[in-house]
């Protein structure tokens, strides 16, 4: 099932879309990244996994540009996140990366095609423009019919579809989830693995931090093993049915 | 109680920033409101305390000694309605010269002899020296105020003996201007006799005119020259304060409804934000009283501590108001406490943290009612949203989105939107009713000749002691001379001779202090009320202070006399000025004065003339000519006008802390909300843009009806204000505003709103997305 040390062989011709370079993190006394190395490559679907406070959550924000480096550099699609400012970083958020969060993160004021319009629409797409490429989305992720009802009336599984279609609105280079099954019972699991899948498979560059290890090897195409802020294990997946 | 205390304790100091809202909101009404009550209590008592204790007479006559016997005068206290009576007293007006030791009472006095201070009516403070009990001294009045004795002076009357001052004495209702004893009043030749009444029932005009008329049935026609009533004594002094109270009352009543809603605002909010903590409390074992007891004492530990030094603050302001308020008491003898009364620091210090309380009542009996299991799972479930249909159609507008999601966030709290909205209404009403009172002085002051600058830009006095007294002009051309030269000079396009006079009205004590012009007064701007200006001698216009004090009206006579002289005259008009003032043309001067000289010359000059080198041309021209003041701004209204100002910034202070603590309560609820919007690629200036969008919108609404509420207090405060100090005010006073005016003051609703949402504002665009999205 796994292959160790080959991450580069397949991939070794496509575009690096991540590559974070001797990353440390400090909080106060705690170091949650030591040295943190890694490159990921257009179309790949990586899967962090570690043990609790391990530091994967922390990788993640970094990638995101959620978070700031205390020592090294984090560079995605191109563009160095230590060299941004807070509106650099928003603006690069928002026109680079797709997030989705154990918790969805929804608006609850907004039904689901709002919330998954919302995106657009603060690149400044016209409602009508975003509330039409918002409707196909939820209806690829097969939740159309749901596209009116507000976070609280939907399902988790459901919740997660929008929270994907909000995070694929801008067509981002790279699609972060943060345990996007985490908060979801074992049905709604599945069909966001499914559906997180799929995605990669039409070549949608994918970083999961997770806990599950059926995640991994469903969906992921390599798999990053962290312990202790560093990366102990890097290994190639072969994606289970 | 310790556990509650604690954990109260414990939630103070979590919430330091609402803790320090409540408190400086609470300290700051607290301040407003000790001002406005203690000001009324103080205006409220002295008087009638003073007139109590020293038996004021409710009526004061004066009867011509050689129409009406003593003994008749003595029958006249058997009248129907007299309850006590003082006299018959010996009264004579004397002339004395105009020195620094007779402190009050000018150089024409009214001197009535009698045997003792005391007595059944008008009992006398004599507060320094001792009784006049022989020929050669005398008794001067005069309020108890340090720097006030003369006693010890010499004072020599004009063909008559010389007295020495050997008391000092005050009376409530000012019956005289000095007291000799019996024995001396028969040498300085009494032309009166003054009775002093008290009669059963004497709270109204209607009810004094009644009562004197059995006492002058059975006396023969014109024995009585005239009466005072106290009330109008009463009434001058209660003036004073009168004019400041309705002011602060409205703004004492801002503050604390504002005070109220926040504290109201900043408790639920409390106790929605707090669901969680509530549970666990209540998990913990904390019974439902508890928790609300721990909530009570969260609001009234800071509601507490703002009250009193909000109290402290309150009575420090008071004390320079105070002190300019009820200088027409001080000047009437009345003692006044030099600081707020006890009872109103008492009634704050316990009712504001009683109405904190009350108001975080409602509030945290919520969270008495909720059980541990909804409170824990109501703190951390997903909520369904609020206000949808309006965030639905707001979604779907062309604005940016940043601005939509904020114009949507009031909906999804309508409770403390509803509550911030009122906090803004009342900080825009208070801003409103400010500029109002504000404009309306000044038109007031630009109305009154006395204060306008605009007419008169030019004051040369004409130096030594001139004027009617002495008849004679210091000027080396003379007075008609320096007046014809001054409008000889280039520039010059009116110049106008004015002199002041206190006339006596004949037979009484009181005077009248008047203006005398002698050339045009068009463009003085005079602002006639009530019938003209006068025409010509024998006509005299008078102040609504001066009418309403002396109980005349347009078109009464009146005989003024100056040095001997008298001449009748006709009230052919009321005027808008000072309260003491009249106004009448030179040739009446002439009349009671032929040889008086102007005291100074205004000068109005060509537009684009330079003031100062006209001044310097016409000093040059006559030494005997001094620059004088421009006029300037009256104290009292600079007083309302910067206390307003004061008060406004106060209450603005307290709407902004308002807005503060809802959007610190909404950012804080929507960290989550914020930190996905911020992950999904929103500015940290379109987070800005939208909290304060948020805020904004109330802003506006709160603008526009906080305005025409301001207005309304204006129209209603304004014209009670008048008729407090005797000012019968024009429109033209209380129509101050113009339609571009209230527009920019319907945008003070926004400028509070935003305000206040941008600090907060800016830390949620600060907020660190990591934290917020990842724990839950």
């Amino acid at each position: 099932m796994t292959s160790e040390d080959d991450t580069e062989q397949d991939n070794g011709t496509r575009q690096v879309v991540v590559r974070l370079d001797g990353v440390r993190k400090e909080f106060g006394d705690t170091t949650a990244l030591d040295g943190v190395s890694l490159e990921i490559r257009a179309g790949e679907a990586v899967a962090v996994m570690g043990p609790s406070g391990c530091g994967k959550s922390t990788l993640l924000n970094m990638v995101a540009g959620l978070d700031r480096p205390t020592a090294g550099s984090v560079v995605v699609h191109g563009e160095d996140l230590g060299a941004l400012r807070e509106t650099g970083l928003a603006l690069f958020r928002r026109h680079h990366i797709g997030m989705i969060f154990q918790f969805f993160n929804l608006l609850d004021d907004l039904p689901a095609l709002d919330n998954v319009a919302l995106a657009a629409q603060l690149t400044g797409t016209p409602a009508r423009h975003a509330r039409k490429r918002a409707l196909e989305l939820l209806d690829e992720l097969g939740i159309a019919d749901r596209r009116n009802t507000y976070p609280a009336a939907l399902s988790g599984g459901e919740r997660q579809r929008v929270a994907v279609a909000r995070a694929l609105m801008n067509r981002p280079a790279l699609l972060l989830a943060d345990e996007p099954t985490g908060a979801l019972d074992s049905r709604s699991g599945e069909q966001v693995m499914d559906l997180l899948l799929d995605l990669n498979q039409i070549g949608q560059t994918l970083l999961m931090v997770t806990h599950d290890p059926r995640l991994a090897t469903r969906c992921a195409t390599r798999l990053v093993e962290v312990t202790d802020g560093r990366i102990a294990r890097q290994s190639s997946l072969e994606r289970t049915a | 109680m310790s556990a509650v205390w604690r954990a109260a304790r414990a939630a103070v100091r979590r919430r330091r920033l609402q803790t320090l809202v409540i408190g400086v909101t609470v300290l700051l009404s607290t301040a407003t409101l000790v001002v406005a009550l203690g000001l009324l209590a103080v205006s409220s008592g002295p008087f009638d305390q003073a007139f109590s204790r020293q038996s004021g007479a409710h009526v004061t006559a004066a009867f011509d000694a050689g129409k009406v016997t003593d003994a008749q005068l003595a029958r006249t206290a058997h009248s129907a309605g007299v309850e006590a009576f003082a006299g018959p007293f010996g009264q004579a007006v004397l002339n004395v010269p105009a020195t620094a030791d007779i402190v009050r009472a000018g150089n024409r006095i009214t001197v009535v002899g009698r045997a003792d201070p005391a007595g059944p009516v008008d009992r006398l403070n004599l507060w320094a020296g001792h009784w006049a009990t022989r020929p050669g001294q005398i008794v001067l009045e005069a309020p108890p105020l340090a720097g006030n004795s003369s006693v010890g002076a010499k004072i020599a009357i004009s063909s008559g003996p010389t007295l020495t001052v050997v008391g000092m004495a005050s009376s409530i209702t000012r019956t005289a201007d000095a007291w000799v004893a019996p024995s001396q009043i028969a040498a300085l030749h009494p032309t009166g006799t003054q009775m002093d009444y008290r009669f059963t029932s004497a709270a109204t005009s209607a009810e004094i005119r009644t009562d004197l008329a059995p006492v002058t049935d059975g006396l023969p026609r014109g024995a009585l020259l005239n009466s005072t009533s106290y009330l109008s004594v009463k009434d001058r002094v209660d003036s004073g304060p009168g004019t400041l109270v309705p002011f602060l009352l409205v703004f004492g009543v801002l503050g604390l409804t504002v005070a109220i809603v926040i504290i109201i605002n900043v408790v639920s909010g409390a106790v929605v934000a707090g669901f969680r903590h509530i549970g666990v409390l209540k998990a913990m074992g904390f019974t439902p009283n508890q928790v609300v007891a721990v909530y009570l004492l969260m609001v009234c530990v800071p509601a507490i501590l703002g009250c009193v030094v909000g109290t402290a603050l309150g009575d420090l302001l008071a004390k320079p108001l105070l002190k300019k308020a009820f200088e027409s008491f001080i000047s009437a003898g009345v003692i006044l406490p030099a600081r707020v009364s006890p009872w109103v620091d008492a009634a704050c210090l316990l009712g504001v943290p009683v109405l904190a309380g009350l108001a975080a009542l409602v509030p945290a009996l919520r969270a008495h009612r909720v059980s541990a299991v909804e409170a824990i799972s109501a703190g951390s479930r997903q909520q369904a949203g609020r206000g949808l249909r309006v965030q639905r159609r707001l979604s779907g507008t062309r604005l940016p989105r940043s601005v939509s999601l904020g114009l949507g966030l009031p909906f999804a709290r309508p409770a403390r939107s509803a509550l911030t909205m009122v906090t803004v209404v009342l900080g825009v009403a208070s801003v409103t009713f400010a500029i109002g009172v504000s404009a309306s002085l000044t038109r007031l002051q630009n109305d009154d000749p006395g204060h306008n600058s605009a007419g008169i830009q030019a004051v040369l006095l004409a130096g030594g002691r001139t004027g009617p007294e002495t008849g004679r002009a210091a000027t080396k051309l003379g007075d008609a001379g320096t007046q014809a030269r001054l409008r000889s000079l280039p520039g010059a396009v009116n110049v106008t001779a004015e002199t002041h006079a206190a006339l006596a009205i004949a037979g009484s004590a009181r005077r009248i202090d008047t203006v005398f012009y002698r050339g045009s007064t068009s463009n003085f701007g005079f602002k006639v009320v009530d019938g003209r200006w006068y025409r010509g001698p024998g006509e005299i216009v008078l102040s609504s202070g001066q009418l309403y004090q002396s109980g005349l009206a347009v078109g009464d006579g009146l005989t003024l006399a100056l040095g001997g002289r008298q001449t009748h005259l006709t009230i052919v008009g009321e005027v808008l000025a000072g309260p003491g003032d009249s106004f009448a043309d030179w040739t009446t001067l002439e009349r009671l004065s032929p040889r008086a000289a102007a005291r100074s010359y205004d000068v109005q000059l060509a537009p684009g003339t330079d003031a100062n080198a006209y001044l310097a041309k016409a000093l040059a021209a006559d030494p005997g000519l001094s620059r004088g003041q421009p006029p300037s701004a009256s104290t009292t209204a600079l007083v309302i006008i910067s206390f307003s100002s004061l008060i406004t910034l106060m209450l603005g202070a307290v709407s902004v802390l308002g807005v503060v603590n809802t959007v610190v309560l909404n950012t804080r609820e929507r960290r989550r909300d914020l930190g996905m919007l911020k992950s999904i690629g929103m500015t940290p200036r379109q987070v800005t843009a939208m909290v304060v969008t948020s805020m904004a919108a109330l802003g506006a609404i709160g603008g526009v009806l906080g305005v025409p509420l301001g207005v309304a207090a204006h129209r209603l405060i304004i014209p009670i204000t008048g008729r407090a100090a005797r000012f019968d005010l024009p429109g033209s006073i209380i129509d101050v505003w113009s339609t571009p005016m209230l527009g920019l003051l319907a945008l003070a609703g926004v400028v509070i709103a935003a305000l206040g949402a941008l600090v907060p504002a800016g830390a949620a665009a600060r907020l660190t997305i990591a934290e917020v999205l990842h724990s839950e």
